[in-house]
């Protein structure tokens, strides 16, 4: 080994780039990560600065190229079909079969291939291994009665010119217990484009409109569906047959089977808001699917170049309203506006900032964007088919006036008839699966979005310091123990495997999240459990787990005792923690990127500052004691239900504190699958409390 | 004291690293490890060789329609277990009981060669005057840590539970170097011709046991011993005691000297076993085109990488963009890359037969067409025997880490290209070439490390 070294030498008169620079960044690791930390947050809210305006990617689209083809005609009947929809309400208080009939005799009535699809709800379950795996077939709910069915009415038109191979899906959901105004007006929509597509000749693709049986919500009726399409099980689910047979009732016009058509390219969920808003006709765009999938940027771009320049939609995505009046942000945007006004004194050519309240906007959505894609949970129907790459997206409109009180429904059917025919016709045109556009952005405004290569930046500025200090660190301990003196040869090589008990103390951490976030899969089995006993049970459980496994797996061994180690333990605790976060979190950015975002906001300056409190206190300086109160509250800040509900009352949500809503969070991102919940239970509750642990570290 | 400790529960590890795979083994099949391409490959797939079996069984080829490319001795022993399903049980529990049976023997054996080996070194050490050093040396019992790394590892678990046939690959490459050590030509040439049979990759062990077999167990460089002798010899002839020169004489002995004879019993135990393995493949595959085509089947498809489906490795993405008249050309390369490096490690180590022979299975595995974590399963056991030379390896610590970062890592690539579709095979292939890139990180510091 010392001829190696020696070798070394003697060949290498001076080290090599790389290796110097790799030195001097761990040798001034706390410089750089402050500057890291501080340039990854500026890079953030610069974000809807950079961000650009969107385009039309793939060529083969040609969105309103062609005249609009729907006619008054289609129009008129569709008006009549929600003329008697209303009527049927009305008359029969809205008979759930008599509305199923009705609709499928309209599609009849379009030689469309019509038939019903018999579901059963499927509720959604915590299974903790049911994360990542492709969607499954075979769980469904038993013993269900026959009232709960949920009948999907499924139209069909085959394309003259295509070869059955690509479909496009129209979606309307529909509850037919309770028709609302505005359910209905979606239905007339749909129905008029239906009837439009039915005798067109351009047609390359079957359509297929689902009218989803939204009893028992949107969501699990769509996604049903699909799993049928897509995944057809066996083993049914018996249900008493004889009441539920009402579905034959329709003189053998209706196909008995279940229809397909073929993959289905896009789909498009039609809606019509119940409330009017005394503003203007508006269109409001839902996107997000699980874990932060979003459909390829054209569709949305289709949509909105359609909505805006050829019927003269007003366009919306989500914000974060509480953003829009904040003053900080303001002052910011005309600061940034400012910096941009001087930047274009200086050289003309540079384009820089945006107006204040432009930024102010852009961050609110770019907020808003990022709470949705964080969270996980899909927004709409739509999040159903982007499990089987489906790109789909949910346009609602929301009209000027109630559709209740709207007396002009012709023109209001016409209008946004117009525009799914627009798109549709615009998604005839696609020779392949979208594929030229971003899967991975962050919207900013209805027209403009933050790509990936922008949004990595403030992330991998965050994240960056994590490797760096713990490099830092573990070269700072393996330096002290080379100095200590009196071990043998053995037990001072030992040292350098030292982190191995640090190493071991994280995994058990790492494994108590792990248990704790399986725990309430059990917890769910027990009935009538209230949300508040629930967490209650649930951090009592957490915190006697964690002092059992400690006391078994993690304490202190004999060997780091003997050696008078442990003083100095905490250093490699740090440093496996901090590559334990940075490994989770670079995960994470990759299922889920705005998680990882928000996740590094709120763990990485904990996780660089923790230091032993007693340090702090033994040396008694101003200085010391301003990072012992800094590190607490970092602290507090960083503890989940904490940060929870500080997110909430920042962003004007708070509604009182009730502990339950925590449990109710909790339990809304694990029924849907969200690797959000995965990522708060197996990277960051670990990390938090080994970093509590660095700092109550006895010294 | 440590040592004592850690004899004492090693029989706890080995039964809770066993109690740990039955348990994943019994765990509902959500956890779908068989499927995984870092898994299963083309070659070790259980699967596969299910279906292999399947089609012999209605007396087809078993290689008919590219399904299968094992040898047909596994066919023998592990296809009747494919299909016994015993009620309310997994689905190959049979299979899975094997492969665990197999990784402890395989920790077993890795144990007692490990034992070997610092019986050997040490003694050596002794023989040079080093006693501090051989005395430090024995505090780490290297074959006990090298076993239970190998049981622990959870490559090894994954490989294991996820039914990957490489479990058994493992076993015979063991099983050769373990006879290597204990000088059981025997053994250690059956050993090698069924790992060669199985896998062909550790064909080129072939060095390492010969010289393993010639020289003995893993000593400092033989100069050493000369001056050593040397010395010695100088300062008796100034005594001039008779006593004195017998001991020198005694040492002298200990000097390694290549010994021909259990190298030529190896090599005639090495035909031996061969035609034996050939015989009973060509009765077994006698009406279904015979060896030719058993060859075709098995190395053909190791040596020209046909099956593009990704993997761990590099070759799947390099082939599936490489234009088709320079195949064979880059065919010839890549296969060349590996036996270009066995003759300058071999002189370079070749007073370290055991820690060569690591070094070749690292590499193998690094540049073989179809890799999984089966093979790093088998060398990141192995490294635990050279655990007292490679104390002080440096970047321990960041190895560790990327190990498990890629680890993570290649799954959520691989869901984001196929499952999601927003990624694409760039993605998967990033977390390959990282892999490769610390495996190599991984041999390197390490052969710098083992030089004494």
């Amino acid at each position: 080994m010392d001829e190696a070294k020696t070798h070394n030498n003697s060949n290498k008169p001076r080290p090599r780039l790389l290796k110097c620079l790799v030195i001097q960044i761990i040798s001034h690791s706390t410089f750089f990560s402050v500057v890291c930390f501080i340039a990854g947050i500026v890079a953030l809210l610069l974000l809807p600065i950079l961000a650009m305006n969107t385009y039309i990617s793939e060529n083969a689209l040609m969105p309103g190229s062609a005249n609009n083809m729907l006619s008054s005609n289609d129009v008129t009947v569709a008006n009549k079909l929600v003329k008697d929809l209303t009527d049927l309400k009305l008359r029969s208080n809205g008979s759930p079969i008599e509305s199923r009939k009705l609709i499928a005799q309209y599609m009849l009535g379009l030689d469309a291939e019509v038939t019903y699809h018999n579901f059963y709800p499927q509720l959604n379950q915590f299974h903790p291994l049911h994360f990542f795996t492709s969607p499954d077939s075979s769980i469904i709910s038993k013993n269900i009665s026959c009232a709960s069915v949920g009948i999907n009415t499924v139209g069909i038109i085959r394309a003259p010119r295509g070869d059955g191979k690509e479909a496009i899906v129209l979606v309307t959901p529909y509850n037919p217990k309770k028709v609302g105004s505005g359910d209905a007006l979606s239905l007339g929509v749909a129905y008029s484009v239906f009837s439009l597509l039915s005798r067109v000749t351009w047609l390359a693709k079957d359509i297929i409109w689902l009218v989803a049986d939204s009893q028992h919500g949107e969501y699990s009726s769509v996604s049903a569906w699909l799993r049928e399409y897509q995944a057809p099980h066996f083993h049914r689910v018996v249900v008493n047959s004889e009441t539920c047979n009402e579905s034959s009732t329709m003189e053998g016009k209706l196909h008995s089977r279940f229809r397909r058509a073929g993959t289905m390219t896009v789909a498009l969920v039609v809606k019509v808001a119940e409330e009017g808003n005394n503003f203007d006709d508006s269109l409001s765009i839902y996107a997000e699917a699980s874990n932060g999938q979003m459909p390829n940027l054209d569709l949305i771009n289709i949509v909105n170049y359609l909505a805006v320049h050829k019927q003269r939609l007003w366009m919306k995505v989500s914000k974060m309203e509480s953003l829009l009046g904040s003053k900080w942000l303001n002052t910011l945007g005309v600061f940034f506006e400012s910096i941009g006004q001087y930047a274009r004194r200086l050289n003309p050519q540079w384009k820089f900032g945006i107006p204040a309240n432009e930024y102010v906007e852009g961050t609110a959505t770019l907020a808003s964007s990022m709470y949705y894609q964080g969270l996980g949970v899909p927004t709409g129907p739509h999040g159903a088919f982007r499990d089987y790459q489906i790109d789909a997206i949910t346009v609602e409109v929301s009209p000027k006036v109630s559709p209740t009180k709207m007396n002009r429904h012709i023109d209001f059917i016409l209008r946004f008839g117009r525009l799914i025919e627009g798109v549709v016709r615009s998604v005839n045109n696609l020779l392949e699966k979208f594929h030229h556009s971003y899967f991975l952005y962050l919207m900013t405004g209805p027209s403009k979005f933050v790509s990936v290569g922008y949004y990595m930046i403030p992330f991998a500025l965050l994240a960056a310091p994590l490797p760096i200090v713990a490099a830092s660190l573990h070269v700072f301990s393996s330096k002290t123990t080379s100095q200590a003196p009196g071990a043998s040869e053995v037990d001072a090589s030992l040292e350098s495997w030292k982190w191995i008990y640090s190493a071991r103390k994280v995994f058990v951490i790492h494994l108590w999240g792990v248990a704790i976030s399986v725990l309430p899969y059990f917890l769910c089995q027990i009935p009538g459990l209230t949300p508040t006993t629930n967490l209650t049970v649930w951090g009592s459980l957490a915190v006697l787990s964690l002092v059992i496994l400690y006391s078994i797996l993690g304490y202190p061994t004999s060997v780091a005792v003997a050696s008078g180690a442990e003083k100095r333990e905490w250093v490699n605790l740090k440093s496996v923690t901090l590559t334990a976060v940075s490994i989770g979190l670079c995960l994470m950015s990759i299922i889920n990127f705005a998680t990882a975002e928000i996740g590094a906001l709120l763990i990485v300056p904990f996780c660089l500052m923790a230091r032993p409190l007693m340090l702090d206190i033994q040396a008694r300086s101003m200085r010391t004691l301003l990072l012992a109160t800094l590190n607490l509250a970092l602290g507090f800040i960083a503890f989940p239900p904490a940060a929870f509900f500080l997110l909430k009352s920042a962003f004007g949500y708070s509604d009182g504190y009730n502990i339950s809503d925590y449990w109710n969070w909790m339990e809304s991102l694990w029924a849907w699958n969200s690797a959000t919940y995965l990522y708060i239970g197996m990277v960051h509750l670990p990390c938090w409390a080994l970093c509590i642990h660095v700092l109550f570290h006895s010294c | 004291m440590t040592k004592k400790k850690k004899v004492q529960s090693f029989w706890m590890w080995v039964i809770g690293s066993v109690t740990l795979r039955l348990i994943l083994v019994y765990f509902p099949r959500n956890l779908n490890l068989s499927s995984r391409p870092e898994v299963s490959t083309p070659l070790t797939s259980l699967r596969r060789l299910a279906e292999g079996y399947w089609l012999k069984r209605s007396s087809m080829s078993p290689y008919a329609g590219s399904m299968y490319h094992g040898s047909p001795l596994l066919l023998t022993l592990l296809g009747p277990l494919t299909v016994t399903r015993i009620e309310g049980q997994p689905d190959q529990l049979l299979c899975s009981l094997v492969f665990v049976i197999a990784d402890v023997i395989s920790a077993i054996l890795i144990r007692a060669a490990g034992k070997s080996l610092q019986a050997a070194y040490s003694s050596s050490l002794k023989v040079l005057g080093l006693h501090q050093l051989s005395e430090n040396s024995e505090v780490l019992p290297s074959g006990d840590f090298a076993a239970l790394v190998y049981l622990w590892n959870p490559f090894t678990i994954v490989a294991c539970v996820g039914l990957s046939t490489s479990a058994i690959e493992n076993l015979v490459v063991v099983l050769s170097l373990y006879g290597a050590c204990k000088r059981l030509a025997s053994l250690a040439a059956f050993g090698w011709v069924l790992a060669t049979h199985l896998s062909l990759y550790p064909a080129i062990l072939i060095i390492p046991l010969i010289l393993l077999l010639g020289y003995g167990p893993d000593a400092p460089p033989r100069k050493l011993f000369q001056q050593r002798i040397n010395l010695e010899v100088d300062n008796s002839s100034s005594s001039a005691s008779s006593h004195l020169e017998e001991e020198v004489k005694d040492q002298s002995r200990v000097l390694k000297v290549f010994a021909w004879r259990p190298v030529v019993h190896f090599l005639i135990w090495i035909l031996l076993w061969s035609s034996y393995v050939l015989v009973l493949c060509g009765i077994y595959i006698q009406k279904h085109g015979g060896l030719q085509e058993l060859f075709k089947r098995t190395y053909g498809f190791i040596l020209t990488i046909p099956d593009l489906s990704p993997n761990m490795g590099v070759l799947w993405y390099f082939f599936a963009e490489v234009f088709d008249f320079f195949r064979s050309f880059f065919l010839i390369v890549f296969h060349g890359n590996i036996l270009l490096m066995i003759m300058p490690l071999a002189l370079r180590l070749n007073h370290r037969p055991c820690f060569l022979a690591f070094v070749y299975i690292v590499i193998s595995s690094l540049l073989k067409s179809y890799p999984s974590v089966g093979d790093s399963a088998l060398y990141i056991g192995l490294l635990g025997l050279f655990s007292y030379e490679l104390k002080d390896i440096p970047f321990s610590f960041l190895l560790f880490a990327g190990y498990v970062g890629v680890s993570l890592l290649s799954p959520v690539m691989h869901n984001l290209w196929i499952w999601r579709g927003t990624g694409n095979a760039n993605f998967y292939y990033a977390t390959g070439i990282a892999y490769a890139l610390l495996q190599v990180h991984y041999v390197y510091p390490s052969s710098l490390n083992v030089q004494i």
